[in-house]
């Protein structure tokens, strides 16, 4: 009996899909779970690159449940008989809620400098501790710069929230769902999962074209999908336990 | 509409993703199946908090300082700001300021150190992995 990582649940269906993938179906009754087998001593960031491949090659022609990264059971017989088939019809039901949809992240960036300039010509007070510290030495500086960058790291994230509501706005309108997460990185501009019917993406692109116009410049934008709705079936998956 | 139906220019060239991406965007989420092992996942924990952990700290306060006193600006801040920021955009402000981010993402792919000897093994330190989880996320 070998273990097996538990990559994500579709329909039976789908089965060609969940090979094509590089992965196996196991099937019981109308459920197929996604599953690779857990080779001993594979890299962790190799495992991730695995799961995502196998998920973002099924979703982007089906509908598939993205199960915790990481998950690991006994073998297929586990999969089927623990996850499968006690749950087979709360499975069946979320994966239907997600039906015919998409989880698009877009991501965003800040262009530094010209961020910085407009957090500096916007705050006479940040602008005039800058003009301060630039005249001092490392030494006599240090306490005047940290809190120079307290305060600039206070409107990098004034900033952000500004960003993100006018990235929103233009996203809005073409998403069923979506989550705003937060931005990694010092650059980190803004950092949200939109939940988009499968057949409306191309409306979706077209807003988000829109809205790197808008931006240019400031924040530099892109977009991560097709994928499964991880931002999205985790919250089902709280309820539900 | 009829006119514009040219296709998303975003869409229609996705970035690769890069593994911190990919790292940001599975951790943590999806379905849970209850009280199962779980892979030991701590070289990927670790790079993702170094990603969110640097906003407040006093390293990057002097980070952003510095940023700010880069910057080339008349301190009567009235002329010649266009210019300015096209020569700063383009320039090599952009390379340095990446730092702190890029950094993370670079560390990955390579792995190397951190995220290689936990395998698939050690699975009993699941779930206080998935409670610690929950207070990492506020912080």
């Amino acid at each position: 009996m070998s273990e097996v990582h538990v990559h994500g649940v579709t329909h039976a269906a789908e089965r060609a899909a969940i090979e094509e993938a590089g992965a196996r179906a196991v099937v019981h009754g109308e459920l197929a779970a996604v599953v690779g087998d857990a080779a001993p001593d594979t890299r962790a960031a190799d495992l991730a690159r695995r799961h995502w491949k196998v998920l973002e090659a099924i979703a982007a022609t089906a509908t598939v449940l993205p199960v915790r990264f990481g998950t690991v059971m006994a073998g297929d017989a586990a999969v089927a008989d623990e996850l499968l088939a006690p749950d087979h019809d709360a499975l069946r039901a979320r994966l239907e809620r997600f039906e015919g949809t998409v989880q698009l992240t877009v991501k965003g960036t800040y262009d530094e400098a010209a961020l910085m300039r407009s957090i500096v010509e916007g705050s006479p007070e940040i602008a005039r501790l800058r003009g301060r510290v630039r005249g001092l030495s490392e030494a006599a500086g240090h306490f005047d710069r940290i809190r120079l960058g307290e305060m600039v790291a206070g409107a990098v994230e004034q900033a952000r929230q500004q960003d993100a509501a006018r990235l929103l706005e233009h996203l809005d309108a073409h998403a069923i769902d979506r989550r705003v997460e937060p931005a990694t990185g010092t650059d980190g501009a803004v950092n949200a999962a939109f939940l988009v019917e499968r057949d409306r993406t191309a409306a979706f692109g077209r807003a988000l074209d829109a809205a790197a116009k808008e931006l240019a410049g400031r924040v530099e934008l892109r977009v991560i999908g097709p994928l499964p709705p991880y931002s999205f079936a985790s919250e089902e998956a709280a309820a539900w336990a | 509409m009829a006119v514009n139906a040219a296709p998303s220019g975003y869409l229609e060239r996705p970035r690769p993703s890069g593994l911190a991406d990919v790292i940001e965007i599975i951790l943590d989420k999806g379905i849970v199946i209850d009280a199962y092992v779980r892979v030991s996942l701590i070289g990927i924990e670790l790079i993702t908090i170094d990603a969110r952990i640097v906003i407040a700290s006093v390293d990057t306060y002097l980070r952003f300082a510095e940023a700010v006193n880069r910057l080339n600006i008349a301190d009567d801040g009235s002329q010649g700001l266009p210019e300015l920021m096209e020569t700063v955009t383009q320039g090599g402000a952009k390379s340095k300021t990446k730092g702190a981010l890029e950094g993370v993402k670079e560390k990955l792919p390579g792995g190397g150190g951190d995220d290689d000897d936990k395998g698939t093994r050690r699975k009993r330190t699941t779930s206080s992995r998935s409670r610690s989880r929950s207070s990492g996320d506020d912080e």
